[in-house]
């Protein structure tokens, strides 16, 4: 084991020189065509700033909030940049971001340091950002994206404060400052230019989304904000050296980013068509005419003044703790996949599983959140998981569904679910009455246990010697469908299903099947 | 009703005492406002019982606090117009562990704007005045001249100050008084508001040492809450190696042995200088005599006196303004006059469209001269064309003073794991030199207007290059982190005292300390 993960280490220190080796060999990939652009080549390359899911923010006590909370209402005297106040790091943070660079195979720093980067805006109350400027948190690393399969190497990943939220009120020509999220932690995770499409700029922002949400570094909601890129766009002609670069800065989800790569490709396509040089500038996006605007020049590009944090002290990490993050983080979805199937699951209903775990709640600090996988492994403990899978799949699930709800509203436990299936399983009642008792639980949530609802419904298997009961009902179905049964009498067998339909109405559910139909053959041939 | 309000920690400005209800510490703090009157010492009084803690060395000492240190219900100022409004919600650590040992905090000290000077003259408190002889109009020194001539009054039994580069030891020895610059680390932060923060040291003020070694010894506390502070496991193993490496003797003595103690004197003359490292050309020669005094009475108790020599101080002085400037840039950016501060309302037709623009109007009218000439110097320092040759340079040169001082102490120095084998077993256990070129100079004349106007003139004191040569005794110990001590030791040729200065090794704040209870005895 432990010489497994000694070479999981060297292998990381490989993809970190093959990534430093290759840095200035751009054209890794082959040209392939792009009928919108015949002839071009589109080079993007992505920064991700993803909120990590931490209950406290990056270096203050003050809790993160979320979008709709009323505003600086989450905020410490540190988050507005009260004089005397100093930074703490948040060590869940720095976990948080480890799980990230492993899941990217980056490799983790052992020494990381913390830098200002100073401009004047209303939403950076301290004049400074705190973040990774000269020695991040982890370098290096890739991800493979899921629909493409193409690896996109990372170059770094680095810890830094969100800032606060500006909004203008236009109307009152107002500004209005919210801090709640001023500070909160965010890992900056920056892509080589690998991508060549709009379409694999997507699929790169997706399937990061997918990775940090299933190692709990981060929610990655883009509609709340959680996660957004700023994409480098250049453009050439094939064979020739790369073209300039713009900037398109705050981008809120995988579909503007695509929809604003590809208007800045056919933007600098017509520039370059009429012999005019893209100029080097950072650009915003307008979601509403779909293209992007410039923001400023090169010439223009801020001074950020960068200083080593005289306050913060060097990160350092020793590998058995970066070891230990590794051990106790989720696994990733690839081998989660692979170890379903080996426990017998088929592919299908471990993709069922894993849809269903991918729109779960992000627990805050890694908390595992209620995921169905996690559900899954723990029922099955003890118990078949092929039979586990179904009950979930089918009757879990599909109940929740029937009632427009997800999986995160599943109100039944693990210990009720097992031991309701352990009932079942040993006849102590039908599988109709399960799935009844399934049901109820559903829709009454309640500590209740199965056993306990089985008396309280009356719902325990009919005891096999309890015949009269059974003998009652098989006669009062007789009694209630006379036709039916005088059909027997001439021999016609078929018709008996629906006598013993209806002897199971009267036991509800609780009547063995096979009984009930024996017993009724017997009083019909026996009457005579 | 009026136990209710003497409970409450109520503020009062210095002379303005009338909505003082009947307390038995309002009319104390009456008198203390009178000693105040010539001398501008303090900037506000606080109406704060104190708790009572039987136990405690410090129960019931009075104990003022520099300005810029926050005290929940008190203004804290900084001695800025930005911040003349501000009212902190919070105490620093050092307050709230001087009130749960039962000091009486009686108020705020005048200082430098945010610890920036050498002579208090940067205030908008006016100046303090030397309160050896006020007749005079002579300076207490800075930045913590509040604080100095608080305790040198007897106002309050001892003070809180803060020293980035000298702000204490220069104070002290201007005013007669102790003041003791800690090793760095040791006396949390939080709540110290910012001027260098990797300078920025609490340091103590007492008339002598045992107060001054009773407040240290509250305070120097482990704080969570401030990131630079030294844990218990620094502080344990720092004391380990002191005991193991350094010399016994007892201070309490009259007469005390001290023959296995090593005294250095920096005084080898680099090759490219023409003054000695700590005795540049503008050091006055009747400080020498004093100096002289203290080192015969050691070595006649014993001590051996080493010369020793620090060949990078010459490059001290430039190296700290770099690094001390750029952080001030960095700290100060937080003063925009947008949450808290000094808010000056745009003028008709201003440029609102960068936010600079509109910060500018409030950080120019809320800075003074000096702070803003510091501001400037920082930024440019910190610029992408600037960074190497300035910032990182004198990052460099900080290093080697570092380890300057590590070639010539005895005990190792615990925050490095290296310089524990280099230590020298010949070193030395202290250093000593004068803490000021000169005795308390005379006040700069009263300017046109207010202190912070602009005033460019030349005058006698405060002005050209002299208030930052006097910095190049400090600013070796502060750039190195370690506990620095000024001692009165007697007076210059003009009758005004003089201190000298004690160095230690990072951790070694007990011995700077009870060398001083030596230097003390003999001065007495």
């Amino acid at each position: 084991m432990l010489v497994q993960r000694n070479l999981c280490r060297s292998r990381q220190f490989q993809l970190l020189w093959r990534s430093f080796n290759s840095h200035n060999i751009r054209g890794l990939r082959e040209a392939t065509q792009d009928k919108r652009w015949p002839g071009w080549e589109v080079v993007v390359g992505i920064e991700v700033h993803a909120q990590i899911k931490s209950r406290k923010k990056l270096f203050s006590d003050a809790l993160t909030s979320r979008p709709g909370d009323p505003p600086n209402t989450f905020v410490s005297q540190f988050d507005a940049a009260f004089p005397g106040t100093l930074p703490k790091l948040n060590q869940k943070c720095v976990d948080l971001a480890i799980r990230a660079a492993l899941a990217l195979e980056s490799y983790v720093q052992t020494r990381s340091t913390f830098d200002r980067k100073h401009y004047f805006y209303p939403d950076l109350p301290a004049g400074y950002q705190i973040t990774q400027r000269y020695a991040p948190l982890a370098k290096g690393g890739y991800l493979t994206l899921s629909k493409h399969g193409i690896p996109v190497r990372i170059i770094q990943i680095q810890l830094e404060q969100d800032t606060a939220k500006s909004t203008f009120d236009a109307r009152r020509r107002e500004s209005h400052i919210d801090l709640n999220r001023a500070g909160s932690g965010l890992m900056e995770i920056v892509s080589e230019p690998d991508l060549r499409s709009p379409e694999e700029a997507g699929d790169y922002i997706r399937s990061l989304q997918a990775l940090l949400r299933s190692v709990g570094s981060s929610d990655g909601n883009m509609e709340q904000g959680s996660l957004r890129c700023d994409v480098n766009v250049s453009v050439n002609r094939y064979g020739e050296p790369p073209g300039t670069r713009c900037e398109i800065k705050n981008l809120n989800s995988a579909k503007f980013a695509m929809i604003a790569i590809t208007s800045e490709v056919f933007r600098h396509i017509e520039l370059l068509d009429s012999g005019i040089p893209v100029p080097q500038e950072t650009r915003g996006f307008n979601e509403d005419k779909a293209e992007t605007f410039k923001l400023r020049s090169k010439e223009d590009a801020p001074d950020y003044r960068y200083m080593p944090d005289p306050n913060i002290p060097p990160l350092l990490l020793t590998e058995s703790y970066i070891e230990s993050i590794r051990q106790t983080m989720p696994e990733l979805p690839d081998a989660q996949r692979a170890r379903l199937i080996t426990l017998g699951l088929s592919p299908r209903d471990a993709d069922v599983l894993m849809t269903v775990d991918a729109g779960r709640e992000v627990g805050f600090d890694g908390e595992p959140g209620k995921g169905a996988v996690a559900y899954f492994d723990e029922l099955a403990q003890g118990r078949d998981p092929k039979l586990v899978v179904n009950w979930m799949t089918h009757d879990l699930l599909g109940q929740l569904s029937a009632r427009k709800e997800t999986f995160g509203d599943n109100p039944v436990s693990v210990l009720q679910l097992g031991e309701l299936i352990d009932m079942v399983q040993d006849g102590k009642i039908t599988g109709t009455s399960g799935k009844t008792i399934l049901r109820h639980m559903i829709s009454h949530p309640s500590d209740l246990s199965p056993s306990a609802l089985v008396q309280e419904l009356s719902l325990g298997a009919l005891a096999s010697d309890d015949s009269l009961s059974l003998r009652t009902w098989c006669a009062e179905a007789i009694e209630v469908h006379p036709d039916v049964a005088d059909a027997i009498r001439k021999g016609n067998p078929r018709v008996l299903n629906r006598l013993v339909g209806s002897v199971m109405q009267r036991s509800r559910g609780r009547a063995d099947a096979q009984t009930v139909r024996a017993t009724l053959e017997a009083m019909l041939t026996n009457d005579h | 009703m009026i136990a209710r309000q003497s409970t409450k920690t109520q503020l009062t400005r210095p002379n303005y005492l009338r909505t003082c209800g009947i307390s038995t510490e309002c009319s104390t703090r009456r008198v203390l406002d009178t000693k105040n009157v010539t001398v501008n010492a303090m900037v506000s009084f606080a109406n704060h019982t104190p708790k009572p803690a039987a136990h405690s060395r410090i129960n019931n000492l009075t104990v003022a606090v520099k300005d810029n240190i926050c005290a929940a219900n008190l203004p804290t100022t900084c001695s800025s117009s930005m911040l003349r409004a501000f009212t902190p919600p919070f105490d620093a650590t050092v307050v709230e562990l001087l009130k749960n040992a039962g000091a009486d905090i009686v108020g705020k000290t005048n200082c430098d704007e945010f610890g920036m000077g050498s002579l208090n003259v940067n205030s908008i408190h006016g100046p303090v005045i030397n309160p050896f002889k006020t007749s005079e109009g002579r300076s207490a020194g800075g930045s913590s001249g509040g604080s100095a001539a608080a305790v040198a009054a007897g106002i309050c039994d001892a003070a809180l100050g803060t020293d980035t580069g000298g702000s204490v030891r220069l104070p002290a020895s201007y005013c007669g008084v102790v003041g003791l610059k800690p090793s760095y680390g040791l006396i949390s932060r939080w709540g110290v508001i910012s001027y260098a923060d990797s300078l920025d040291c609490v340091g103590v003020f007492g008339k002598n040492v045992d107060i001054v070694n009773d407040i240290f010894n509250t305070v120097s506390v482990f704080d969570s809450k401030d990131p630079t502070s030294a844990t218990a496991e620094i502080r344990m193993k720092a004391d380990a190696s002191i005991r193991h490496s350094l010399p016994h003797f007892d201070e309490n003595q009259a007469e005390p042995n001290l023959s296995a103690l090593r005294i250095g004197i920096p005084q080898e003359s680099p090759p490219h200088s023409t003054s000695p490292e700590y005795f540049p050309t503008e050091l006055d020669s009747t400080i020498l005599d004093s100096l002289r005094r203290v080192i015969k009475r050691l070595q006649n108790l014993g001590a051996t006196i080493v010369p020793v020599s620090l060949p990078s101080t010459p490059y001290a002085l430039s190296a700290y303004y770099v690094i001390a400037s750029a952080e001030a840039s960095s700290n100060l950016a937080r003063y925009d006059g947008i949450q808290y501060g000094r808010h000056v309302p745009l003028p008709v037709g201003a440029d609102k469209t960068k936010p600079a623009a509109v910060y500018a109007y409030s950080r120019s009218a809320g800075f003074g001269n000096e702070v803003r000439k510091r501001l400037l110097l920082g930024t440019y320092a910190l610029s992408a064309d600037a960074f190497d040759n300035y910032f990182l340079q004198a990052q460099r040169v900080r290093k080697l003073i570092r380890s300057d001082f590590n070639a010539i102490f005895r005990a190792p120095d615990v925050l490095s794991s290296l310089s524990a084998l280099a230590a020298p077993t010949d070193g030395v256990d202290a250093l000593l030199h004068p803490s000021a070129i000169q005795s308390a100079p005379l006040l700069p004349p009263p300017k046109r207007s207010q202190a912070n106007a602009d005033d460019n003139k030349p005058t006698s004191a405060g002005s050209g290059l002299d208030t930052y040569l006097q910095d190049i005794l400090t600013v070796p110990a502060s750039l190195a982190g370690l506990p620095a001590l000024s001692v009165p030791a007697g007076s210059a040729a003009d009758g005004w005292p003089v201190g000298v200065s004690v160095v230690g090794q990072w951790g070694c704040d007990d011995l700077v300390l009870r060398m001083g209870r030596v230097i003390e005895k003999g001065s007495a």
